[in-house]
């Protein structure tokens, strides 16, 4: 094994038989050649790591050899020492503008040339362990992105496929999540009672450890849900579980509601999330009033003897409710503004009739309000129609 | 930008927050939450939002965070000089029960 191959090239065949000596005794394979043309051949056998050139030499001299060996990028890396009877720092200064790694001045010392050639290997050897954590670290950052993809398309398969009805209702969604993954969730589910029960809900934070928490607030939900109960024992419970599972700065906000379409009620509990808005009326078109709920409350999992409060509404035949997640709202433009909740108010007055139309005129006119700037949170809208 | 200052007033310490609390200066402004709470061990942690014109979830959620942190170290945390826009979070949120919240920093540091 040797420690490296080195080129010699020189005219004089007493300086490439001293070089070579001295290299092969300190454990390099040696290659020689008497002008840069040889040297070009050689290298088409066997790619040195690094070459001592002499610079003045009949056949191609050392600075052309060094600025063909330094213009290819299959050679470039080559570590390139010029050799040269010049003295004085200009012709120094030359060499190493013309790509030159490195200078020796003629006449030499067998021993300076060794330890120029010692600490160029060095040099080597950590540009080659550089060279191959950045390939590492491009592989893994491809894997990442990979899974990452993979992992959002699982996600969008959490959600509840589109356009979905259950008892008394029709609904549908937009998600636009902010990095490929997010920490956005809905669902919609039977209650055991034979109402509907839903939750849209945003964890706190972004990427992957959002999305792993929002999964976990999608089972916890479903679970409760599973048991009977009601939003507020719901919420009560998710925040219990949250609290002990998470850290305490993470937490979600949350929309809990329970559904009874024999009764024309919606009993709902506000958790740190965005009231959802109401639309008498709204799914048979017309002149709208929107008007977000009524209702506030701590968020689920910062703490596990925070009180919630259940409320109710009206949901009769016709009505229409939009449930959103605050990166609709809450875009800053350019001129420090905010959508929010009034602006959506105003967006939601005239919608389609039917809610693939209402949920595309909705995300259309905030982007087009917020233009040019664009939804840096995770996104999720909810158009539900009582049927 | 983000602009965070400590500083000692007896017992108490206080952290002066500027700019915009959001998921990618939570980091900065955890560690210096972290440092004052475990070198300074205080009996009061007083939080002056009165700069900060945007605070997102989790922005509260490092405030929680805090609390928590202070609570072990059998200390207080009050927060002080909330601007409109972040009142209407905490409003949303009922963190305003959740929370010690003073108008000013002098009211904080005296707890009343």
């Amino acid at each position: 094994m040797t420690k490296g191959v080195v080129l010699v090239v020189d005219d004089e065949a007493q300086i490439r038989d001293i070089l070579g000596f001295y290299l092969k005794r300190a454990g390099y394979q040696v290659l020689l050649a008497e002008d840069g043309r040889k040297a070009l051949d050689e290298m088409d056998k066997l790619q040195p790591d690094l070459i001592l050139s002499d610079l003045r030499m009949p056949e191609l001299a050392g600075d052309e050899l060094c600025r063909i060996v330094k213009g290819k990028p299959e050679t470039r890396d080559i570590y390139f020492v010029l050799v040269s009877a010049m003295d004085g720092s200009s012709s120094k200064i030359g060499g190493l503008n013309l790509g030159a790694d490195d200078m020796i001045t003629k006449p030499f010392h067998a021993q300076e040339v060794m330890a120029k050639v010692e600490s160029a290997f060095r040099l080597i050897a950590m540009q080659k362990e550089i060279k191959r954590q950045n390939q590492e670290l491009m592989r893994f950052q491809e894997r990442m992105t990979a899974e990452l993809s993979l992992a959002a398309r699982l996600q969008i398969g959490l959600l509840p496929s589109i356009p979905g009805q259950a008892a008394g209702i029709r609904y549908t969604h937009r998600y636009l999540p902010a990095e490929g993954i997010g920490g956005d969730i809905y669902t919609i589910l039977p209650a055991v009672d034979g109402g509907v029960a839903l939750l849209i809900a945003d964890v706190s934070g972004h990427g992957v450890t959002a999305a792993l928490i929002s999964a976990m607030v999608k089972t916890f939900f479903e679970a409760q849900v599973r048991q009977g109960g009601n939003p507020l024992t719901w919420a009560q419970a998710m925040n219990r579980d949250l609290t002990r599972s998470t850290l305490s700065e993470q937490f979600a906000t949350a929309f809990l509601a329970h559904l009874e379409p024999s009764s024309n009620t919606m009993r709902y509990v506000v958790a740190g999330h965005d009231a959802p808005m109401r639309i008498t009326q709204g799914a048979r078109g017309g002149s709208l009033k929107p008007e977000l709920l009524p209702g506030k409350g701590f968020m689920l999992g910062i703490d596990e003897d925070l009180p919630f409060t259940e409320q109710s509404c009206p949901f009769e035949v016709g009505d229409r409710m939009i449930l959103f997640t605050d990166g609709l709202v809450e875009v800053e433009r350019e001129d420090r503004t905010l959508l929010g909740h009034d602006g959506l108010v105003q967006v939601c007055a005239e919608l389609p009739r039917d809610a693939e139309g209402a949920a595309d005129h909705i995300v259309d006119k905030v982007r087009r309000f917020n233009d040019p700037m664009a939804f840096v949170d995770d996104v999720t809208l909810v158009v539900m129609d009582r049927v | 930008m983000l602009n965070i200052q400590t500083r000692q007033e007896g017992n108490a310490s206080v952290v002066t927050i500027q700019g915009k609390v959001n998921f990618e200066v939570t980091a900065q402004l955890r560690d210096v939450i972290r440092d004052t709470v475990t070198t300074q061990q205080p009996k009061l942690l007083v939080i002056n939002l009165e700069g900060v014109n945007f605070i997102d979830s989790s922005g509260l959620g490092l405030l929680v965070a805090a609390r928590n942190s202070v609570d072990k170290n059998n200390g207080k945390l009050h927060l002080c000089g909330l601007p409109p826009q972040v009142k209407k979070t905490f409003d949303q949120t009922n963190l305003t029960n959740y929370f010690s919240i003073f108008a000013t920093e002098q009211d904080a540091l005296r707890g009343a």
